[in-house]
């Protein structure tokens, strides 16, 4: 059996300072794109510039001339087919990155152009089958049509139906380090990468396939990563390419994408958008939903959303469509495919609410999602036996901190030009721990000193602080006691951090280890301090013996060990978390409930969102100041995606006309409304990962409260002043 | 998302007449035409006001003054302050991100100044203080600003991090009695994608001396 989390809690659940935060704020932190190594030179990435083109020919002669160059890697030769303005050709590495840009230039490439779609609506006009495929290339393709229930025949069973127009547009992730590396090879044919990575040791294998070299001599290294977001889980093609060139060029080579390429490379979040019926009985009993939807994935494979959201209907049609154009591929972004999903249920269901004459709120009581009676018999703790309980009380919670009862009106009912309005949106998400093996190694020194050791990265999710405050917590010391060593693939097993899972492996793997250790410890000293091993315990930084009350400091005890060192190592997995006996370490499964405030100025069209309240539970919460980070900051970028972000494409040169981040809009400060934290701890049920879900609900939140606002739904984000003004002409002119 | 005011308004310190008293009808044109060469010329005019000297398109030596220390490199006259400092200089507490005067994460001092040393010239900073956030401690003694940042947990990957401080600090010592509006306005021209001005503000307040109102 696997050792359970303390009862009695002293620095878990506090709020407790990121440890490694005064190296971050004051920039000495480094980063990947930080790295510079003796002799290291520069690689510049030459892109398509077209939508869509074919290499006619390819000549570099004059480029190996220019000044500073030391070597070349074509990704794409003559007749190779390119899908995007964006899509990788070569890349040169020089002495310096002002060389390599010149040295690009100097590239003679002939493309023949081909047609390109890059729209969404010129697609679905005209099918051009401008995308990779097998015999027949379509971009429009039918991805599924699913049915439940009595699929839409369940409308005859309702008393009022809502059909509207909805959508959520691409959007970047514009990850502020942008991906890339620095690669360096060795004298024995190892291979070291300092690379942006959201899996450290994923990485490191992956290149080990790509380079054709053993895995043991692969070592990756990512102390800091500028933002992930769910885009950076492999080396990526600049990540053989770098390999490439620092391996011909017998020196280092640094490869970082610029800002364009980040944006149109470097991966979105795919959009969704369609018609959406829903239908109920007069007492706000939703019986039937159907969805027509459209994502845009890229130029392969799919987008598809989950329909419909956190709800149960009991009869649903959804037919999933992906329109594939000339445009970079979609990755994985925080919650993939929950916003969108979210978006197509929640809004519909205020706008079923307006029609019923009711407070969506009541609406969203009345069709929660059931407790499982079964799993409640099974296991307690699990999500399944107490949906219906978890929302119910974060639904109370989000009202009386958002003050709803007060605050809501019919929609459109305020007078004025600027107006108010309320929205409110559920998520849900899993985030439990990984299905392959965590692992962390903890040794005590007889000095006293403690190190944590796991290949796991931080994102900037204060990961390494959680290992420290689990480390402290069991050995009665402080969290800037433990020496912390993280991010480096020969640490040992991880796995990449997406799904939310990186806390609830990493924090039980570090319990276990940790505890290993003390009990490690004990049994090395307790016949030297004249103890039975049984009798000790660690407290405030001091050694006890129960059995003869008397203590030793820390350091005192440690030395104890003599020419030893105490150690332990523990691992976590989904598996072992399922263990009936293990129950309450590690679990799945969480709700929120997102409240949104407004202002929208009906003659400008410009929304401000003024205030979120966000309730959200994350089981047993480890560090309750960086949870509430997580959550403020998911908030924030939900905001961005309602009122700001968009990939926009120009239809006639099939270029990103903002790959830039001026154009490209995310909010500042000002921007940026007060955002309110309510974590609901539930420690019983074990760690719970957080960074996901509180992104999820925010912009359905929003398109509710201008909904609210205006009494006219704005269909599509970003709700900037053209969609809004545009709704509110559709719907007969500026309210009053 | 408007720029702070003032910002990048401190270019080499050079006005609009100085900078063609100084360097010449051609550079006046050739600035116009945007080369490097014509801002290289401009930003050694005072010294070279007989004759207009020419430098590049080669390295150049050049001295900068980078958190009290003098430090020497060679580079390309176009090449910005920001790469200098981070490729030649290995000083790396200032960010690329835009690349493009967006975004703030590369903000440094110059002579006490918040600028944008991805569109600063590396020559154009010869002669001047620059700081970056490594200047914000020393030793273990954290200044009061990054301090408020750590306790009040404003920052998640950190990338943007030092810019906001490095701006944030600015706002301070042109004002020490600002308050939180006027702090707020001085980062308008930096920009965080983890979400992290909650906290911010939080840091801005105690900073201040205000109650955050309970949100």
């Amino acid at each position: 059996m696997a050792t359970k989390w303390p009862q009695k809690r002293r620095l878990i659940g506090t709020r407790v300072q990121r440890v490694d935060g005064s190296f971050k704020a004051t920039g000495r932190a480094r980063y990947s794109y930080d790295i510079n190594r003796p002799g290291q030179l520069h690689a510049v990435m030459l892109r398509s510039p077209h939508a869509h083109a074919k290499i006619k020919s390819l000549d570099t002669s004059d480029a190996e001339k220019m000044p500073g160059f030391k070597a070349i890697h074509v990704v794409a030769n003559a007749g190779k087919e390119l899908f995007y303005a964006g899509d990788e050709v070569l890349a040169i590495a020089c002495d310096t990155e002002e060389h390599a840009q010149d040295a690009v230039r100097a590239v003679k490439i002939e493309y023949e152009v081909l047609p390109h779609l890059v729209r969404e609506e010129d697609a679905l006009k005209k099918d051009l089958g401008t995308v990779p495929g097998g015999g027949q290339r379509k971009n429009v393709n039918v991805v599924s049509d699913d049915s439940s229930g009595k699929g839409a025949k369940g409308f005859d069973d309702a008393d009022v139906v809502s059909e509207g127009e909805y959508g959520v547009a691409v959007i970047a992730h514009q990850c502020l380090e942008p991906h890339g590396l620095v690669a360096e090879w060795g004298e024995d044919d190892s291979l070291t990468v300092w690379a942006s990575t959201q899996a450290v040791t994923g990485t490191a294998q992956q290149l080990a396939i790509m380079m054709r070299i053993p895995a043991t001599k692969v070592k990756c290294i990512t102390h800091y990563i500028g933002g992930g977001f769910g885009s950076k889980f492999g080396p990526d093609i600049q990540g053989r390419v770098a390999a490439e060139l620092a391996r011909k060029a017998k020196a280092p080579v640094k490869l970082m994408l610029d800002r364009a390429s980040e944006i149109t490379a470097g991966g979105n979040r795919p959009s969704i958008a369609g018609k959406v019926k829903i239908g109920a009985k007069k007492d706000g009993t939703i019986v039937a939903y159907e969805a027509d939807v459209y994502s845009i994935p890229g130029h392969i494979g799919a987008a598809t959303v989950k329909l419909p959201y956190v709800y149960t209907f009991p009869n649903t049609r959804v037919k999933q469509t992906a329109v594939r154009l000339n445009r970079g591929n979609q990755r994985a972004m925080r919650a993939p495919n929950h916003p969108q999903s979210c978006f197509m249920t929640d809004c519909a269901l205020d706008d079923l609410a307006a029609k019923l004459g009711m407070d969506p709120m009541l609406v969203r009581l009345k069709n929660l999602p059931p407790n499982d009676q079964e799993k409640a018999q099974t296991n307690p703790i699990h999500i399944d036996a107490i949906r219906h309980t978890l929302y119910t009380r974060q639904i109370e919670i989000a009202a009386a901190k958002s003050d709803w009862k007060k605050k809501w009106h019919p929609p459109g009912a305020g007078t004025g030009v600027v107006k108010h309005g309320i929205g409110m949106a559920l998520h849900t998400w899993g985030g439990q721990a990984s299905g392959q093996v965590n692992e962390c190694k903890v040794v005590i020194s007889k000095d006293g000193s403690v190190l944590a050791e796991s290949s796991t990265q931080d994102l900037g999710t204060a990961q390494r602080t959680v290992t420290a405050i689990v480390v402290a917590e069991l050995l009665g010391l402080k969290p800037e006691d433990i020496t912390l060593k993280i991010g480096e693939s020969q640490y040992g097993r991880s796995t990449g951090s997406g799904g939310s899972t990186t806390c609830p492996s990493q924090a039980p793997a570090t319990l276990q280890a940790v505890a290993a250790a003390r009990d490690d410890l004990f049994e090395k000293i307790a016949k030297k301090l004249g103890s039975k091993k049984e009798d000790l315990s660690l407290e405030n930084g001091k050694v006890v013996d129960k059995g003869r009350d008397k203590s030793w400091s820390w350091k005192e005890a440690c030395a104890r060990l003599g020419m030893d060192d105490a150690r332990g190592t523990g691992t976590w997995t989904f598996a072992e978390s399922e263990q009936p006996e293990n129950r309450g370490i590690s679990s799945s499964g969480v709700g929120g409930v997102q409240v949104a405030e407004v202002s929208v100025d009906t003659e400008t069209g410009i929304v401000r969102c003024t205030r979120v309240v966000a309730v959200q539970d994350c089981g047993l919460i480890i560090n309750k100041l960086g949870c509430e980070s997580q959550v403020a900051g998911g908030v924030i970028m939900g905001v961005n995606y309602a009122l700001f972000e968009e990939n926009l494409f120009d239809a006639t040169t099939g270029r990103q006309v903002n790959d830039d981040m001026e154009f490209y809009k995310l909010g500042g400060i000002k921007d940026m409304p007060d955002v309110v934290v309510h974590m609901m701890d539930m420690p019983e049920r074990g760690v719970i990962g957080i960074g996901e879900p509180p992104t999820i609900s925010t912009a359905a939140a929003i398109g509710n409260a201008v909904f609210n606002a205006l009494g006219v739904r704005v269909p599509y984000t970003p709700f900037t002043p053209d969609h809004v003004l545009a709704a509110l002409a559709k719907k007969g002119g500026k309210q009053s | 998302m408007s720029d702070a005011p003032g910002r990048n308004d401190s270019r080499a310190g050079l006005s609009r007449r100085q900078f063609l008293k100084g360097s010449g009808v051609t550079a006046a044109t050739a600035a116009l035409a945007g080369t490097a060469e014509a801002v290289v010329q401009a930003a050694t005019a005072d010294k070279t006001k007989e004759k207009t000297e020419s430098m590049g398109p080669g390295p150049v030596a050049l001295t900068l003054d980078v958190n009290g220390a003098k430090m020497e490199t060679k580079v390309e006259p176009r090449v910005t302050l920001l790469d200098t400092l981070r490729n030649h200089l290995d000083v790396t507490g200032c960010k690329r991100v835009c690349d493009r005067g967006t975004c703030g994460a590369c903000t440094v001092l110059l002579d006490g100044k918040p600028v944008y040393a991805c569109t600063t010239l590396a020559l154009e900073a010869q002669g001047k203080k620059v700081r970056t956030a490594e200047s914000l401690v020393d030793g273990d003694k954290l200044d009061k600003v990054p301090a408020a940042f750590v306790k009040a947990d404003a920052q998640q990957c950190g990338f943007c991090t030092p810019g906001f401080v490095v701006s944030m600090y600015a706002a301070f010592q042109a004002n020490p009695s600002a308050g939180p509006g006027e702090i707020e306005d001085a980062l308008s021209g930096n920009i965080c994608r983890c979400g992290t001005y909650e906290q911010m503000r939080d840091a801005i307040a105690a900073l201040c001396k205000v109650k955050r109102k309970e949100a």
